[in-house]
Order: structure tokens, then sequence, then C-alpha cells
């Protein structure tokens, strides 16, 4: 076939414009509403089965500067201070979890078992990110709880779950907090536009060139899972894992393909501009966070996680008037602007916290709204930046979960392993489990948050 | 043949600098014994090794004494290959994986080796390969061997050629038909279109593991943990993808077809044909910008009140500075590191690097050529200004990034972070100290002192480039460039002042010699030397020094060595 290949000089030029399937048909759906309000999709299904129950991790960077962000108070009556001002409005059906320690054994510098950990309680896999005392780590060893949750409740969603992200940076263990398992970090999507193409642009096209595309696309599937599933057998050890690992994404895939198309009111987004420029960093942020409400809403998934910037982010906050968050967050608490400039990159994350309370608490669903059948939980690899202490590592709340939270408290720990924090929102989530993560030696839930 | 016998202790070299906060003293152990170890050797090529045994190239027993080699892991195609596999498959033009989840990276090389897909990016592959698809199939005429109007026979001879190109190897009984089913699939949902079904079995083609990942085994009956010869199809592709960083075309095919790689003379005519083609410029690019650390410099941000010239623009200006330089060492100049070390020119074509270096071309220049830089400023890939600017910070200098680059990819010397609780704050600019006495606390504090005395003077040395890579006699604040530096632990130790003489020491050092013949046995196989490897590292590097460090003596070596073509078989 030499003849026939052309060279690249006088190739036709790749369109711009990615036609065929997905982006090629947003046409028809961007004249939509815009987010709110949102079509209240399960609102039908009350009374009948129960509801479902969400999960939503976020992760903001570099710590944070406990004496403003630790309320005062008692467990049931406790007032906020300026770093959670912001979410005054869900004071309550906030849980604020002072007190707990994310272990650290194992391999990794801080910031890389802080963010390996964070979500997994366990400890990485050797491996080639330099990191501390001339040694290196690898990925972690094991999954994040919202995986190890997603494989029990996902089944019923197009998605079993969805990872959205701002900024998130290269594939290192110091930007991937979310993982499917030992060696298998979960990328977040970091474009927007990408994201709603693969969210949403399905919707609105012509039933007859839907079933057409869903045809086509079972038969490259076959071919697909074919193929992994006879390279699948003739590798052992990690390589299998490899094989394994796609089959499984390939049959997520299927499984979604053979789905009726969910009822969903997508929101309207402007995009075209550079969503990697610093500069549009909060712009990033409130289409993800619209992106991820309303997947929720519209039960594409009920696993999801949001993750800010990554482990020593150096997001530039020029727009509340900081400099470079992690060369701020190493100044010395005697540095008065450092810890005015923390404190304004904090309290702008918890805006943007309640900006996406808010989207949430805005769905109506049975009784309640989406948000009272969440539990958002929202972490941080670090406890203070110029420590880069593993406790007291900030961790908050909100949504009941369908009722199984008793909420509008701040508990305090003393020094409790935030494993217990991952088994109770499992338990939470009806995931029976009793220990969570090989860096605690202990099992059973957080005392105190949920029984 | 000048791959030789050796019994070196050259494992501890390996081992680098880890653990320099123990102090000072004991970490200079272990330097340089690989180098140190190599013995006289024959530089032309022909076996003279010390033992009596025959040397058979293609026994691996006979390359390396107890011969072994690492576990090369299953790897997916990084971007950039996928972009160029495109590119030789179906003449279409790059930019399908912009929206790929990020690359890993094994050292300093873009390998994806370690981490398993997750869903997303199995659906970024589905994305592009339909995009790729619908490009492909729209203009039959020019995709087909034959007139579409033939219809079925005609599409089938397509895809047999094209399935067999994109999965790089001869096609599986049965393999066939599950293409063509799904052409006829595609077919049957377009109402009877060849044009619709092409697009589907394309698309599926390419989103098979045969085409995403590099796939290997060895030969057929391979067993055990036994050393196996690739077969002629998978070294093909290792070839490619080393030389050319993408698929082999229709002669390297021919040859594994012909079984003319199972020799060490069939490998070396392939490379030496390889290293003469255009295609060989888009390694010597992708090794050279992700070597020194720059390959995603238009991420890096400058100050714009300082810098209001500099732009994602002009950054990628910089990376092809870099590319064209380092292709012109080895396909027009005489190939050797010293070269890449020291030759003090530029090619580029922009007029705004042409500012930062501060020169004009001279009248009647064609576009590519050569253009002498002022005497005394630059020497070499580091002084270059996409490496300066990418090892430094937005508003000033970074000594500690540059002497850390050097440390570690120069010296191949592994370096710790900076202890977890350190401000490592870059101390503000000052109108009344230069950068190395703002510094100084680095190698005043002890707790400092045992890394940064190995790093800082190294990156003093390159202070008279400031935050761009523009050279400069004066800091920002008007006081003269203080730019002394001095090498320590290394085989060429001692003071130095600025750039171009920094260069010319590394130029003569074997270290760094070596270290960089391990880059790119890195870049090669996509994965780190292991003490597996130790014999055919020391081979490779001990040729590359004995040739007088000829960078295309190094590749070919690579090429020929056990580690390159031989695996270990699946347990």
């Amino acid at each position: 076939m030499s003849q026939r290949r052309i060279t690249p000089s006088t190739a036709t030029p790749k369109r711009k414009n990615r036609g065929f399937s997905r982006r090629g048909f947003l046409g028809s759906i961007g004249a939509s509403a815009a987010l709110a309000p949102f079509i209240p999709v399960l609102e039908s299904q009350a009374g009948a089965d129960p509801l479902p129950k969400r999960l939503v991790l976020l992760f903001s960077p570099n710590g944070t500067l406990h004496e403003r962000w630790a309320p005062t108070g008692t467990e049931n009556d406790f007032q906020l201070r300026e770093l959670l001002a912001p979410v005054e409005p869900y004071k309550d059906q906030m849980c604020v979890l002072d007190g707990l320690e994310v272990l650290r054994q194992g391999l990794g510098d801080g910031h890389q078992k802080g963010m390996a950990c964070l979500w997994t309680g366990n400890q990485l896999n050797a491996g080639d990110f330099g990191g501390g005392d001339g040694g290196s780590a690898g990925w972690a060893g094991a999954a994040s709880i919202d995986q190890a949750i997603a494989d029990q409740l996902g089944n019923d969603t197009a998605y079993k779950s969805l990872e959205f992200g701002v900024q998130n940076g290269g594939a290192t263990n110091w930007s991937r907090m979310i993982y499917g398992g030992s060696d298998n970090p979960v990328a977040a999507e970091n474009n927007p536009e990408a994201m709603f193409a693969r969210l949403f642009a399905d919707l609105g096209v012509d039933t007859g060139e839907l079933d057409r595309l869903k045809a086509e696309r079972r038969s490259v599937l076959d071919l697909v899972h074919g193929d992994l599933e006879a390279l699948e057998s003739k590798y052992s050890s990690s390589d299998k894992q490899k094989i394994s690992a796609h089959l499984e994404a390939i049959r997520e895939i299927e499984k979604r393909n053979d789905l009726a198309t969910p009822i969903c009111e997508p929101p309207t987004q402007k995009y075209g501009f550079n969503f990697d420029a610093n500069e549009n960093f909060p712009a990033v942020s409130r289409l993800m966070i619209d992106q991820m409400v309303m997947s929720l809403a519209c039960d594409l998934t009920r696993v999801a996680s949001l993750q800010w910037s990554r482990s020593v982010s150096q997001t530039e906050f020029s727009w509340v008037g900081a400099t470079r968050h992690h060369d701020l967050s190493h100044l010395g608490d005697e540095d008065q602007s450092m810890i005015d400039q923390i404190t304004s990159i904090n309290v702008w994350y918890a805006e943007e916290v309640k900006y996406l309370l808010d989207a949430m608490a805005a769905v109506p669903e049975g009784d309640g709204t989406l948000l009272d059948n969440s539990i958002v939980v929202w972490g941080n690899e670090l406890s203070r930046g110029n420590s880069h202490g593993n406790h007291p590592v900030p961790f908050v709340t909100f949504g009941g979960g369908g009722g199984a939270l008793q909420t509008g408290r701040y508990l305090t720990y003393d020094r409790v392993p935030h494993n217990r924090l991952l088994v109770s929102l499992a338990q939470a989530m009806d995931v029976d489990i009793q220990s969570f993560g090989n860096n605690d030696p202990g099992s059973g839930g957080l005392p105190g948050f949920f029984t | 043949m000048t791959i030789r016998f050796m019994m070196l202790g050259a494992a501890a070299s390996l081992l680098g600098l880890s653990g320099c906060y123990s102090g000072f003293e004991a970490d200079a152990n272990g330097f340089g014994s690989g180098a140190n170890g190599v013995t006289d050797g024959d530089p032309d090529g022909e076996d003279t090794s010390d033992s009596d045994d025959d040397v058979d190239p293609d026994d691996p027993a006979s390359l390396c004494m107890d011969a072994d080699v690492g576990p090369t892991s299953l790897r997916r195609l990084t971007a950039k290959q996928y972009d160029h596999t495109v590119r030789d498959l179906l003449g279409l033009d790059g930019g399908y994986t912009v929206d790929f989840s990020p690359d890993e990276r094994i050292g300093a090389f873009k390998s994806n080796g370690n981490a398993a897909v997750v869903e997303l990016q199995v659906e970024e592959y589905m994305t592009a390969a339909e995009a790729v698809a619908v490009d492909a199939t729209t203009d039959l005429a020019q995709l087909l061997p034959c007139d579409a109007a033939e219809g079925d026979s005609c599409a089938e001879q397509f895809l047999a050629e094209f399935t067999m190109h994109a999965y790089r190897r001869p096609l599986e009984s049965g393999e066939l038909d599950r293409v063509v089913s799904v052409y006829m699939s595609g077919k049957d949902a377009g109402e009877g279109s060849v044009q619709n079904g092409l697009r589907v079995a394309i698309a599926a083609v390419l989103q098979s593991p045969f085409f995403l990942y590099h796939v290997e085994f060895g030969q057929p009956d391979a067993a055990g943990d036994d050393l196996v010869a690739l077969d002629g199809y998978e070294l093909a592709s290792r070839l490619s993808y080393f030389l050319w960083d993408s698929m082999p075309d229709d002669s390297l095919f021919d040859a594994a077809g012909a079984g003319a790689l199972a020799d060490a003379d069939g490998v070396r005519e392939q490379v030496d044909r390889m290293l003469a083609d255009p295609k060989a410029r888009d390694t010597i690019a992708s090794f050279h910008q992700q070597w020194l650390g720059m390959d995603e410099l238009e991420h890096a941000e400058k100050d714009p009140e300082m810098f209001p010239g500099y732009d994602a623009t002009l950054a990628e200006s910089m990376k092809e500075d870099v590319a064209s330089f380092a292709q012109w060492v080895l396909t027009e100049g005489d190939g050797r590191l010293a070269t890449l070390l020291t030759a003090n020119i530029t090619l580029t074509d922009d007029p705004r690097l042409h500012a930062v270096y501060g020169v004009t071309p001279p009248a009647g220049r064609a576009a590519g050529e050569p253009i002498e830089l002022p005497a005394g400023e630059r020497a070499g890939l580091l002084t270059m200004p996409g490496v300066m600017a990418e090892h430094a910070h937005p508003d000033q200098t970074s000594p500690i990034h540059r002497g850390v680059l050097l440390r570690q990819e120069f010296f191949c010397q592994q370096l710790p972070p900076p202890p977890a609780d350190v401000d490592n704050v870059p101390p503000s600019p000052s109108p009344d100290a230069t950068t190395r006495e703002r510094f100084a606390q680095h190698t005043a504090d002890p707790a400092c002192s045992g890394c940064h005395v190995q790093v800082d003077p190294l990156g003093f040395g390159l202070e008279g480039y400031d935050s761009i890579g523009a050279f400069r006699t004066e800091e920002t604040n008007g006081l003269p460039i203080d730019n002394a530096g001095e090498i320590v632990l290394s085989d060429v130790d001692g003071p130095f002042v600025g750039g171009p003489e920094l260069a010319a020491m590394l130029a003569e050092s074997e270290l760094v010699g070596t270290c960089f013949s391990r880059q790119w046995f890195r870049y090669a196989l996509g994965r780190v030397e292991g003490d597996a490897d130790t014999c055919a590292v020391d081979g490779i590097s001990t040729a590359f020094n004995e040739s007088g460090q000829d960078v295309r003596v190094l590749l070919r070596e690579i090429a020929l060595s056990s580690a390159f073509r031989f695996r270990k078989g699946e347990a």
C-alpha cells in the first residue's frame, strides 16, 4: 500500500472540526436552557424506589490554616471561621471533621503520600517518581474509596464514576488522587469541552442516527473486546493487569452504548479559550461544576469527584490578589502577607464549594433536593503548607446521604486515622466494609460520624 | 561489533547520589566506577574481546556474559507516536491527540509503561479513532489501492493491507475476517455504503490493542524466564519507534518478513538507512527536548512586565531551536556529543529568537542555515535559550533548577528533593545582592549544604542567562553577573566561569558521555535501566566512548544490544 500512502505535505489537512458523532452534533443542542433550573429527572421516582445516594469527592491543595479553618464552639453549637464562612448557608448540612490524620507509611515524600493516600488510605508502590530521602515512589497501591464504592453502586448508571479536574497537570503521583486499583491512576478530564462532548453530545441526536451510531460502535467494540481477550490470555502479571483494565473499560463503554439515552438538559456552555491557562482557572471550575451537577441530577453517575489543581499546586490566584499557591504556602507563620493570601485562596475555594452546593440544592428530588441525597466530601493533601503536615488534615462533608448522616455538627478527633472516614463513607453509601487501605492498622468507621 | 565482555562493578554507578543529606563524604562513593572500569578497546568495531570465546552477535550469551536484560513492560503508544503512526499509516497530519490524557514519563522521557488505562483514556482513543476514520474516508480514491466501485473486494484488499500495517505484523488467521465483519456491519448501518463500512472498520482497527500497544512476545516457542529474541516484526517496530518515533516503513516490514533482522548485519544496515531518513529528525527532536526537560516549554510562565516579548509562540521557536540544532549536528555535523555540547551556532529562522540571541543573520542567509553566535556567550545545547528558560523562575533565574538539571540529566546522579519542611521559595530579587548572595543560605546551612554544594555552583555558572535565556552581563538590579562556578563529584572537577567553560568541561567528561548513553538507552527502551541491564548498558557506553562519543555509533550500538533485541519470556 506504499504507493497509496501519501506524504504529509500533500495530505489533506486534518479538519479542525472533529466531525463524526460527537462534536458534529453539538449544534443541535447548543440552544438549550442555561444551567438552572434543572429538569428534576428523578422527581417522578419519589415514592417508588428509594432515591439513589450520590458521593462527591472534592480536593483543594497545599493545606489550610487550621486557626482560621476550625470552627469554635461545640459539636452541635458551633461557629464557622473565615475559611469556611462562605458555606455558612449550609451549616445545617455539614459535618466539620477536625483532627484526622492521614497516615503516611511507606514510600514517597509528603506531597506524594498526601495525594496518593488521600482517598486510598494505602501505601504507594515502588516506582520512578523521584521522591523522599533519595528514593522514589510510584502510583498508589490500591483503589480509592470512591472507586470501591462505584464498583458496588455504578452498575445501573451510564458511568460508574466521573472525574472532573481543573488544571491537574501531568501524569505523576503528585497530580492523581483517584485510583481504580494498584498502579491504575484515574486521570480526571481537564477539558470542559471534551467532558461536555463525552457526557452530553449524544443527547439531541436524531433517534435513527443514534441507533445507527450505536450499532456501529457495537461492532467496533466487539472487535476490540475480542482482541483484548486474546491478549489477556497470553500475558501474565502486570502486563495482564493492564489488558484487564483496558477490557474492563471497554465493558463499561459497551454497557453505556446499550443503555437508553438518559433524559437530561445539558448546561449551556461557552468554550473557545485555553482551559489550561492560569487565568481561566475560575472559569473552568464553574464549567466543570455545572457539568458535574447535571450528570448527578440526570443520574448519569452516582459517584463523582472534582480535583482543583494538584499537590504542589502553583496556581497563581491573581483574581484574589494572591501569588503562586505552593510558593506562598511554604512561607513562615510570621509572614502576615502569606497568612492573608493563603486565606484569600482558601476562601475562594470555599466559594466554589458553595457554588456547587447551591446548584445541588437547586435540584428537587422527592421531598428534598439532590444535596440531601448526596455526601460531598472536601479534603486536602496536607494539614498546612509550611509544615507539610499530615495532621490535622481538613475534612468537611456536606449533605445527608439520603438520611444516612446526622449533619450540622462539628466533630473533633485526636489523630484518628482518616481511613476510618473512608470506611464510614462507604458504609453511609450502603457499601458494607469494615476497613479500607493498608495504612490503618485498626478497622471500623469514624466514631460518632456514621454508625 | 564493539560490545565487549566486561565484568564491571558498574551497578554502583547506577545508584547515583541517594541520600546526600547524610553527608558529603559518604556520597562520593560509587561515582564513575562504570566509566573507570572501561578497558581499552578498538574504536572501529571489530571485536577485540580478551575472551577466547567467539563472539556471535546473535547469541545473547555471547553479547554479554551471563546475558540478562531487564523486563520491558507492555507500553502504549505515546501521543507523539500515535500522531506519527497515523501520519505514516494514512497520510493524515497530526492533531488527533490534543485531548489525550498526559503521557507518563519514565525518567526524563515520555513512555506509557506503568499505569493501566482507565475508561476516560479508552474513550479518548475512541474519539480520536473516529475522527481519523472520518478524515481517512473523505476521499476514497486517494485511500484505496483499487476502484471503490468494485465494492467489497476492493474494500477487503485495502483492509488486509491497512490492518497489517496498523498492527505492524502479518495478520493471524481469522483476524482479517473479523475486521471485514466490522466493515460489513458498518456498510449495513450505512445502507450499503462502502465508505461507511470502511470508516467503521478503520475506527475499529485503530482502537485495537494491537494498534495502541507495543505488543511484544518474542519468538513463538519462547517459554519460561529465558531470554528470547524478538521476532522480526517486533524488532522492526522497536527500531522504528526508537529511530523515527513512528511505525515501520515497507522496507522495514520487508526486512522483517525476509528474516533480515535476525542477524546483526541486517539490523546495522537498517539503522544506517533509518538514520539517514528525514523521519529520524522526529526522534532527534523528541529525545533532546525531553532529555533537557523543555518539551513542554510552552506552558512555562514568564513575568509579562519583565519579558513582554515572551509567549507560547516564542517558546515553540525555542523548542524547535533545540531540535534543529541537534538534527544538524547528527545529520550534517560530525555527530559527536562534544559538538552537541559546545557548538556555538543556532539554526533558527525566527527573528524574535534572533533578538534573544542578540544576532542579526548575515545577508543572504538561506532558511535553516547555521548562524554563528557571538563569541564567548553560548556553547551547545545547555545554554540554548529554551533550556535556560525552562529551568528558571518567571521573574528570575534558578541556579538550583539548572544545577539539578546538570546533576540528574548530564551526570545521571539522582538527587533527593528538599526536606519536606524547608522553605524553598526563591529569595526575592533584591536591589543590592546578586543571585549568588541571595542563595548563600543553601551552602551556609548544614541542613541544605549536603546537596546544594553539588548543585548551586553549577547553576551559578549559568547566571549569564536570564529567565528567558537571553545572555546578560548584569543582573536586573544592575549588579555585574558573578558566573564563577565549580564542578564537583565528577571526573572533570574544577572551577569554571560561564556557560562555554562549563560546556567544554562537560564535553571532556567520560561520566557525562556514559550518562548520555544511558539517557538514549532509556529513550530507546522506554524504561529505566536496571541491574539486569548492566552488561548491555556498559557495553553500549564503552562503544560510545571509544568512538569518540559519536552519537550515531551510540544509536547503532543500542539497536544491536542484547537489551534491545531480546526480551524476557513471559513466565
